[in-house]
């Protein structure tokens, strides 16, 4: 991308904001900003807001957020958080769920969205991915990144490509393997791995029975005491950290990870496509009941415009590697010389089959945020931990 | 006039009503939400020890005790380390600059805890600074991966973070040793082993016992050590507590503070009834 080019477009564009604030009047120009409660990876376009803002034509009030669920329902459900913020983001798969069924966020009226047209058919009804946004049917969030997480791998140590989770448990990485220290994405990609390889019989990665989370516990626990394991990283440095200073050579993680610590090594990590599948996730926005009291509906449906929109997609794809959730990015892409240069097209276009590549594999099994034996999960997962 | 004397007295209670609020109320609620009972988001009053069950029932107790060891462990590292620096401090440093010199041991907490621990992993590591240094000196011909990500790199952490702590509360429980004692036991031709087992040790046993308190309790409650430093799945009281609140199981995370309380208050008894930790706050002598 340009970098002069851009910000010469911003400056354009945000001229042109200023215009139609200008033409809409004081009312307009006085409207509150949009109190949005997110995590950094939903802003692309800068080290700011105002990209975004200029783009959706609306103003921001940026509020860091954890990927914490934890936190999202205490603010939420016991917290001031409906006072606090009109918008906010978490995890599709569950997320929604409980704070639509706790009354705390608004159902959406998509037609207010015009890109709405434009969003991945799996989100339409019937599609895989429907329910992840959606409470007793009705629409209540809009995604805006999603991806279907992997492993990573050391391809420079390793000298060749991985296809299959067995490669994270395999003695030749004896001690140089990692996993997340997290139950819900560690023991989805296990259990995933020994469903489709037919070592254990598992109806559901995502919402396992008490029986099945033992199975899969007790593997891990059988190879933690191998020493397969060098560690289980916690946060986004830690991972990067550990595949950037070859500590490990496979590591399951976030695709953001593999794409940060392969820049900073300078080494050929990258990102695999399991034959067994994939957890896949989403992220998506909601309306506050409280950003909806306030009148915030308008200014939010603008944003969501922008978030399924072709510019944020590809940039997105371009700088954390997540999986766009629109259609056209190609496309999009390839109208715009000026923003992508060939190395950027290249790299977007990779990483797009490449997730298309993971994401049609069957084994994939959804993010469950609350898995119905989330006990059974929490307890064999502090066995792990002490083996 | 009155009304100034009357605030003045009013100023005194300040410090009683801001530990009652916020030392005493929290530990009561922790107390009382422990045995609530556990709901999809959060928790209902109630009465059960269903909490304290799953923690004493499970592998949670291990990983606890687990997290205990590695702190008594790096307790007595930094008793053997840091009490010699706090009495060569006191004997041998002029007494003008004493507490510039044990200021010093203040510098590395001017740096963030989570980049000081985060620091210790270029070193550690397998491609770390004493990996290439051993190697390049011949003394190993492969990294030694038993340090790092491992219980052994916790103690480490525990100590470097922990150090200054037990140099402090040793220093302070020198200044009660008045200086004549040292040259009363020289001349007496005690060795100096025998002046620090039989002189030194009991009277600066409060000190040395609450500086201990501090690292060993710090070493089971800081989540951040366990999670860059140890293995797979390390763990201490911490982050026990820290995983029960992100699966949303409040109850659960309180009982395991409140079974840190309990672990820290029972250690606060045991050092008083041992050791009278009141002298520490006496003038010295």
């Amino acid at each position: 991308m340009n970098q002069m080019e851009f910000s010469r477009r911003q400056m354009m564009a945000l001229m042109g904001s200023a215009a139609a604030v200008a033409a809409t009047g004081p009312a307009a120009a006085a409207s509150e900003p949009l109190k949005l409660w997110t995590i950094g990876v939903a802003k692309v376009g800068g080290k700011d807001w105002s990209a975004m803002e200029a783009q959706s034509g609306i103003s921001i009030a940026y509020n860091a957020k954890s990927a914490r669920a934890d936190e999202a329902i205490q603010k939420m459900v016991v917290g001031d958080g409906n006072a606090l913020y009109d918008a906010m983001s978490d995890n599709g798969g569950g997320m929604e769920d409980a704070l639509a069924s706790q009354g705390v966020i608004a159902e959406l009226d998509v037609s207010q969205i015009p890109n709405w047209a434009n969003i991945l058919p799996t989100y339409q009804d019937g599609g895989a991915a429907a329910d992840t946004i959606r409470y007793e049917g009705k629409i209540v969030s809009v995604p805006y990144i999603s991806n279907a997480d992997s492993l990573a791998y050391n391809n420079t140590v390793i000298g060749a490509d991985l296809t299959s989770w067995e490669a994270l448990f395999d003695e030749q990485f004896r001690g140089r393997a990692a996993m997340q220290n997290d139950f819900g994405p560690t023991l989805t990609n296990t259990a995933i791995y020994l469903k489709e390889s037919g070592k254990q019989d598992i109806e559901n990665p995502s919402d396992m029975s008490a029986a099945e989370v033992k199975g899969v516990c007790q593997f891990l626990i059988d190879m933690k005491k191998k020493g397969q394991f060098r560690t289980f990283w916690d946060g986004f440095q830690n991972g990067v950290d550990l595949l950037a200073s070859e500590e490990v050579l496979v590591s399951s993680c976030w695709e953001p990870i593999q794409v940060v610590s392969a820049k900073k090594s300078a080494q050929d990590i990258r990102y695999g496509t399991m034959k067994e599948g994939h957890q896949t996730w989403n992220n998506m926005f909601m309306l506050t009941k409280g950003g909806e009291e306030r009148g915030q509906a308008e200014n939010f449906y603008k944003l969501m415009n922008l978030y399924l929109s072709p510019w944020f997609g590809a940039r997105t794809l371009a700088t954390f590697g997540f999986t766009p959730q629109m259609q056209g990015v190609n496309e999009y892409v390839e109208a715009h010389p000026d923003d992508f240069d060939a190395d950027a097209k290249a790299t977007i276009a990779g990483r797009l089959a490449n997730k298309q590549a993971r994401l049609a594999i069957k084994g994939n099994s959804w993010q469950n945020v609350f898995p119905t034996n989330i006990r059974d999960y929490q307890d064999w997962w502090a066995r792990v931990q002490a083996a | 006039m009155i009304l100034i004397d009357r605030l003045a007295r009013g100023a005194f209670l300040l410090p009683l009503v801001f530990m009652l609020v916020f030392f005493a109320l929290p530990i009561a609620l922790t107390a009382v939400w422990s045995v609530f009972e556990r709901t999809m988001f959060w928790m209902e009053p109630g009465f059960t020890l269903f909490a304290y069950e799953n923690f004493f029932t499970s592998a949670r107790l291990w990983n606890f005790l687990a997290s205990m060891y590695h702190s008594l462990i790096a307790v007595v590292i930094c008793l053997v380390l840091g009490f010699p620096i706090a009495v060569f401090v006191h004997r041998r440093v002029p007494q003008v600059a004493q507490h510039r010199v044990v200021l010093l041991f203040i510098l590395p907490f001017m740096v963030s805890e989570i980049i000081r621990i985060f620091a210790l992993r270029p070193v550690l590591q397998r491609n770390g600074l004493v990996n290439e240094t051993l190697q390049y000196l011949g003394i190993t011909s492969e990294p030694i991966t038993s340090i790092l990500f491992t219980p052994t790199g916790v103690i480490i952490g525990e100590v470097l973070s922990f150090l200054p702590f037990i140099v402090f509360s040793g220093f302070l429980a020198m200044e009660a040793v008045p200086k004549y004692i040292f040259e009363v036991c020289e001349d007496l031709g005690a060795s100096t082993f025998r002046i620090y087992k039989d002189v030194i040790l009991p009277l600066a046993a409060p000190g040395i016992f609450a500086g201990s308190v501090f690292i060993f309790v710090n070493g089971i409650g800081v989540a951040l050590l366990p999670n860059i430093l140890g293995g797979p799945g390390a763990v201490n009281a911490g982050l026990i507590a820290t995983q029960a609140i992100v699966a949303l199981d409040f109850p659960l995370a309180m009982a395991v503070s409140a079974i840190m309380m309990v672990t820290l208050f029972g250690l606060l008894y045991l050092g008083h009834r041992l050791f009278d930790l009141t002298t520490i706050l006496e003038p010295a002598r």
